[in-house]
């Protein structure tokens, strides 16, 4: 390969990194709001991002008329994934999440801590193999005009440098960092928001203040589907959907969350950026199979050599 | 017949965590426009006392009446709705907002809200720190500045019972001291009813209309400011002489 | 704990294991032999899962990793090298434990939440590492000529056999375990990790323990399982539904016992094997939608698990099926001062000792001398820094500068657990009960510390009562107890660590006038006998009578120190306490 082969292909992994990367980003925010609020680890938040691909799935077309039209249809079905699995969500912290791990539970010692870890754990088995059932284990795509045409820059360096940028990804990552941007002015300016990080930073203090920490925990829980969900759903259009790639996600999810710094909105949409990097990048001097492993190895690290950072956040808790 | 009734009163109060009992037969009341101070030492159930006031704790015994309303039935957030506003032990602002948005927490109930810009103004009047600070992260403030947001923000509410853990705890004598001629000023000027929890027993008793004192988890003693200020039990409890 | 005499669990083992073999002679049925192997090893995963996350409370998500290094291992090698499994199943379980000790030297950095998620992530990676290495599906070569040199067997009954003797195995050791200072010291780090490492366990060395047998043990079965199933894939080793499934069958059974992962395997794979097998054309998920039920169920419903529900609603409310203590007959007289006392020399010293957080000096530039032999009291008003001081002096925070020596040896960076058996023992301000032992085993954990044998430790601890005068309840739960005995076996927790110091953080909080006398008189005792002791306290009030001399804090720093006469009249001291009308009243 001659030199400007080589940037080429880093240029061109670059781009596909920061654009899976938004979405990732994305699904971290998710994430980040339920443990940033509640100090809640939810395992099952990979299959609820697994459920936002299916519902943008069916919702988009699977009937083979797109609903909203073959160009917008996925980004709008992905949207939609957005209000239904807050649904969902809230509905799963009110039966099962909730019942474990109230505001006064948080007071409590480890045990509390364990038995809702364990509980989503079990939800996430439940809901993976749930869906295996209802949808089978076959692979589902969608496929839009805009996913398999490419945006071509270049040539630039004279003749030598040619990059794709996929239209489709570009737009779903556009849409990514919108709603990042619409969730963070959600957190930052309203009532709600400002009621949730109270209730993150002191759940007791908030109730001597008249916040209904229950509830509040119930809406962080939901909205941290959601915004997973939305990422789902803006995956689905250049990735497989399978009932199974939650577990696989999940992890995906925690590295960038962690990497960032836990309960940090900022830091978890930019933490699934750098893993969105990091597993394209890792394509250029690792093969296929080895990305996973990549991001897991990225995770493992950033976990054992940055504790004091994680101990920081849950010290102050304790 | 609310009016007639003390705005506080609590009778027979059994509560504890965990099976483990801390308080035993709690009584005691305030009055409205009173300052009603309690004292004990470690461990004798105060702040027990007040979280379950507040409902964190849940009472295995006994009554607690809010302006004639059975506060046992009212759910812990929605406590602070009906004027009860706790400023907790060591503060507990919330770290990561900034000072005007600690207030503007505590103005979340609907007296709060409705009083927000007199009472915005007058909570800066009482702490003119607080208006400096106003876009500062409360985490941010020293020890002193953080229990003045924790009152300011109690104040916030608009409540009829200021409920205060332990406000000079861990604070240097200066602050401490200047932290209570607030506490005493606010009573003063507002006739809000304090209820509050001090180890710095002369001058809690020097301003309080009466005063409590709990041990092990009971009332051993209560009266008015003058006569548990002349007992030497006060005395002994804290210096042991 | 640490029972002698009969123990009928020993019986109901033997019972199980002859139980279920008589019933293998039975069945005929192919299938049914694989489901009744299967459900064993199952039951042996969980026990090996049982042995770490049971004991000590670190959950693991992550067992597949040796599980899966286990089987891989014994496929490859016979494969590889002609190994026989009968040699390549210990040889995994060696692997195994190493790759517990690989794993958990870093991870056991982590605690809680994170270390779950860490354990997570190893045999995701494993996984698909295995798949690259183009292991995607490696079968058992069969082995006509010597079928049996190589663990085959035509009759499937013989691999129940070799899966009982594997169980019965990994039984007995659970059993011997849970019973030794083993089961004492990762119980203890269970219940509160904080106390156990003051009581002189060293922590992060018994968690490698427990990983190194937790991982052996699983990758032994691990490689059973590949011989059974003669296929090996990377999803049905390293999978997240073979971690889950460790976990559940022992959360679901009960965890911390031996029967736990007995009576989950027993019921749900089972079960799972039944619906896979009716449904798996039209469900194909139906397994781990068991698997999520029963895990979602137990959290709900029974969350310690089928065995302690049951078990307690047949003994009743209480773990006193834990606290199976009996006090030696006579135990020979231990002396818990065997120093030289009062020669005024200090015993600790401590220099310039600081500590921040955030902006917040909470200990400023201390220096203090503890004499041999004296009492000394730490007195000041709430936030002054006492808590603080203790917990830079027993080693749960660093200091930010300053130095403590203990009888001229630098403590400054010393592990709480080292400065435990180097003499300094502590109790707390909320006390810290190890909650689901009786008082009698909490005291056995703090004098695990200084002895050798299990003996010698139940001897040692119940010294320690018998110098308190509670031995006659120590059979008793510590989460159903009182203050007063909660606060007595405290103190004997940390006599049983022969401590040459005692620091007593607010030992009289929350006791009337009449139990602090009762408190102060061992107390006395065990000074007079040439015990060092510091006692912190929030007032004066008892101490005047107890101490030789106080230090008193206010905010981080020495305000006045000296004898109590001194003290009560000091101004200072007066105002820190009083506020200063009292001065002005006078």
């Amino acid at each position: 390969m001659t030199a400007a082969q080589h940037v080429e292909n880093v240029l061109q992994f670059l781009v596909a990194g920061l654009l899976t990367g938004a979405i990732y980003g994305l699904m971290c925010v998710g994430l980040s709001i339920i443990f940033g609020v509640m100090r809640v680890i939810n395992f099952a938040q990979g299959e609820f991002m697994m459920i936002g691909m299916y519902f943008a799935y069916f919702v988009f077309g699977a009937s083979g008329q797109p609903l909203f039209g073959d160009v917008l249809g996925p980004y709008v079905a992905a949207l939609l994934a957005g209000p239904a699995v807050f649904g969902v969500g809230v509905a799963v912290h009110r039966l099962l999440v909730g019942r474990v791990t109230g505001f006064r539970s948080t007071t409590l010692e480890a045990e509390g801590h364990y038995a809702q870890l364990i509980l989503t754990l079990g939800i996430s088995l439940l809901l993976a193999n749930g869906a295996l059932v209802v949808f089978g284990a076959a692979p589902l795509s969608i496929t839009t005009p805009l996913a398999s045409t490419p945006w071509v820059v270049g040539p630039l360096h004279g003749e030598d440098i040619l990059l794709f940028v996929n239209q489709g990804q570009t737009v779903a990552a556009a849409i990514a960092v919108a709603v990042v941007g619409a969730f963070a002015i959600l957190m930052a300016r309203s009532r709600l928001g400002r009621a949730l990080r109270a209730a993150a930073d002191n759940p007791n203090a908030a109730v001597y203040m008249g916040i209904d920490v229950d509830r509040a925990y119930r809406i962080a829980f939901g909205l941290g589907c959601a915004v997973t969900a939305i990422g789902g759903g803006l995956l689905a259009s250049s990735y497989p959907v399978q009932p199974t790639i939650g577990i696989d996600y999940v992890i995906v999810m925690y590295a960038g969350v962690v990497l960032g710094g836990l309960g940090s909105l900022r830091g978890a949409f930019l933490g699934g950026l750098t893993i969105g990097l990091v597993q394209q990048l890792s394509a250029l001097v690792l093969p296929n199979q080895l990305q996973n492993t990549a991001i897991f190895v990225c995770f493992l690290l950033v976990v054992l050599l940055r504790p004091q950072g994680l101990f920081g956040i849950a010290a102050r808790r304790a | 017949m609310a009016e007639q009734s003390p705005l506080l009163e609590i009778k027979s109060l059994d509560a504890g965590y965990g099976g483990l009992p801390v308080l035993h037969g709690i009584s005691l009341r305030v009055e409205r426009a009173e300052l009603v101070v309690v004292v004990g030492p470690n461990g004798a159930g105060k702040s027990t006392l007040f979280k379950t006031i507040s409902g964190i704790v849940t009472p295995t015994a006994g009554k607690i009446a809010f302006d004639g309303e059975n506060l046992l039935a009212v759910p812990p957030h929605a406590r602070a709705h009906l004027g009860i506003a706790h400023v907790p032990e060591g503060r507990q602002v919330f770290p990561s907002l900034s000072v005007h948005e600690n207030l503007e927490i505590g103005a979340s109930t609907r007296a709060g809200r409705t009083a927000w810009n007199e009472n915005r103004e007058k909570i800066y009047t009482l702490f003119p720190i607080l208006a400096e600070r106003g876009r500062q992260l409360a985490g941010t403030l020293s020890g002193g500045e953080q229990q003045m947001l924790a009152i300011g923000r109690g104040l916030a509410s608009a409540p009829k019972l200021l409920m205060l853990d332990e406000p000079s705890m861990g604070l240097a004598p200066a602050v401490a001291d200047e932290i209570f001629e607030r506490i005493v000023a606010i009573h003063r000027d507002t006739h809000v009813s304090v209820l509050l929890v001090e180890q710095r027993v002369a001058e809690a008793l020097h301003f309080a209309t009466r005063g409590y004192v709990l041990e092990t988890g009971k009332v051993i003693l209560e009266g008015d400011n003058k006569a548990l200020a002349d007992t030497a039990r006060i005395r002994r409890a804290y210096l042991g002489m | 704990m640490f029972a002698r005499g009969r123990d009928r669990n020993w019986a109901w083992i033997a019972a199980f294991v002859g139980a279920y073999a008589l019933v293998a002679v039975f069945v005929g049925n192919s299938y049914y032999q694989l489901i009744m192997t299967v459900v064993l090893v199952w039951a042996v995963m969980g026990l090996a899962w049982n042995l770490l996350s049971g004991y000590s409370g670190l959950v693991s998500f992550g067992h597949a990793a040796f599980f899966g290094l286990g089987a891989y291992f014994v496929v490859l090698a016979q494969i590889e090298w002609q190994l026989s499994p009968w040699l390549g199943i210990p040889a995994a379980s060696i692997l195994g434990g190493i790759a517990g000790l690989v794993v958990g030297l870093p991870t056991f950095r982590l605690r809680g939440h994170y270390f779950a998620l860490a354990m997570l992530a190893y045999p995701l990676a494993l996984l698909y590492v295995f798949e690259w290495l183009g292991y995607q599906e490696v079968a058992v070569p069969m082995m006509r000529a010597s079928p049996t040199a190589y663990l085959q067997f035509a009759d499937g009954r013989i691999y129940i056999f070799v899966a009982l003797a594997l169980t019965l195995g990994a039984m007995v050791l659970t059993r011997v375990l849970e019973r030794s200072r083993y089961g004492m010291a990762l119980l203890a780090i269970k219940q509160d990790e904080i106390a156990a490492e003051a009581a002189g366990i060293d922590t992060l060395a018994w968690k490698l323990r427990a990983i190194t047998l937790s991982g052996a043990l699983a990758a032994a079965i691990g490689g059973f399982y590949a011989v059974v199933q003669l296929v090996v894939t990377p999803l049905s080793v390293f999978g997240v539904l073979v971690s889950a499934q460790a976990l559940i069958v022992a959360m679901f059974g009960g965890v911390g016992t031996v029967w736990g992962p007995i009576i989950g395997a027993l019921t749900l794979v089972p079960l799972s094997a039944f619906l896979d097998a009716k449904l798996a054309e039209v469900l194909p998920g139906i397994q781990g939608v068991v698997y999520g039920v029963a895990i979602i169920a137990v959290v709900m419903l029974a969350p310690e698990g089928v065995f302690w529900k049951v078990r307690d609603l047949v003994a009743g409310r209480g773990m006193s099926a834990r606290a199976n203590y009996t006090p030696p007959g006579t135990a020979p007289p231990i002396d818990f001062a065997p120093r030289p006392a009062r020669d005024g020399a200090p015993i600790l010293a401590v220099r310039g000792l600081a500590k921040s957080f955030g902006g917040l000096k909470a200990v400023d530039d201390v220096s203090l001398d503890v004499r041999r032999g004296e009492i000394l009291g730490i007195i000041g008003p709430n936030g002054a820094g006492k808590t603080t001081l203790f917990n830079l002096l027993n080693g749960f925070i660093a200091a930010d500068a300053g130095s403590i020596t203990l009888e001229g040896m630098d403590i400054t960076r010393r592990r709480p657990s080292t400065r435990c058996r180097l003499g300094i023992g502590r109790t707390f301000q909320v006390v810290k009960p190890f909650r689901r032992m009786s008082i009698a085993d909490n005291v056995i954990v703090g004098a695990l510390a200084h002895t050798r044998t299990d003996a010698e430790a139940r001897a040692l601890a119940h010294a320690a009562l018998v110098e308190l005068g509670i031995s006659q309840d120590s059979h008793l739960p510590a989460g159903e107890i009182t203050n007063k005995e909660l606060r007595l076996m405290e103190l004997a927790r940390a006599l049983a660590s022969r401590p040459k110091l005692l620091l007593l953080d607010e030992i009289f909080a929350g006791l009337s006038a009449a139990e602090i006398e009762e408190l102060m008189a061992p107390i006395r005792r065990l000074c007079a006998a040439g015990l060092t002791i510091v006692i912190i306290e929030h007032t004066m009030q008892a101490m005047v009578q107890l101490v030789d001399r106080f230090v008193v804090l206010d905010h981080g720093a020495v305000l006045a120190a000296g004898s109590p006469d001194e003290i009560t009249r000091n101004p200072a001291v007066i105002e820190a306490y009083l506020g200063k009308k009292w001065l002005t009243h006078g």
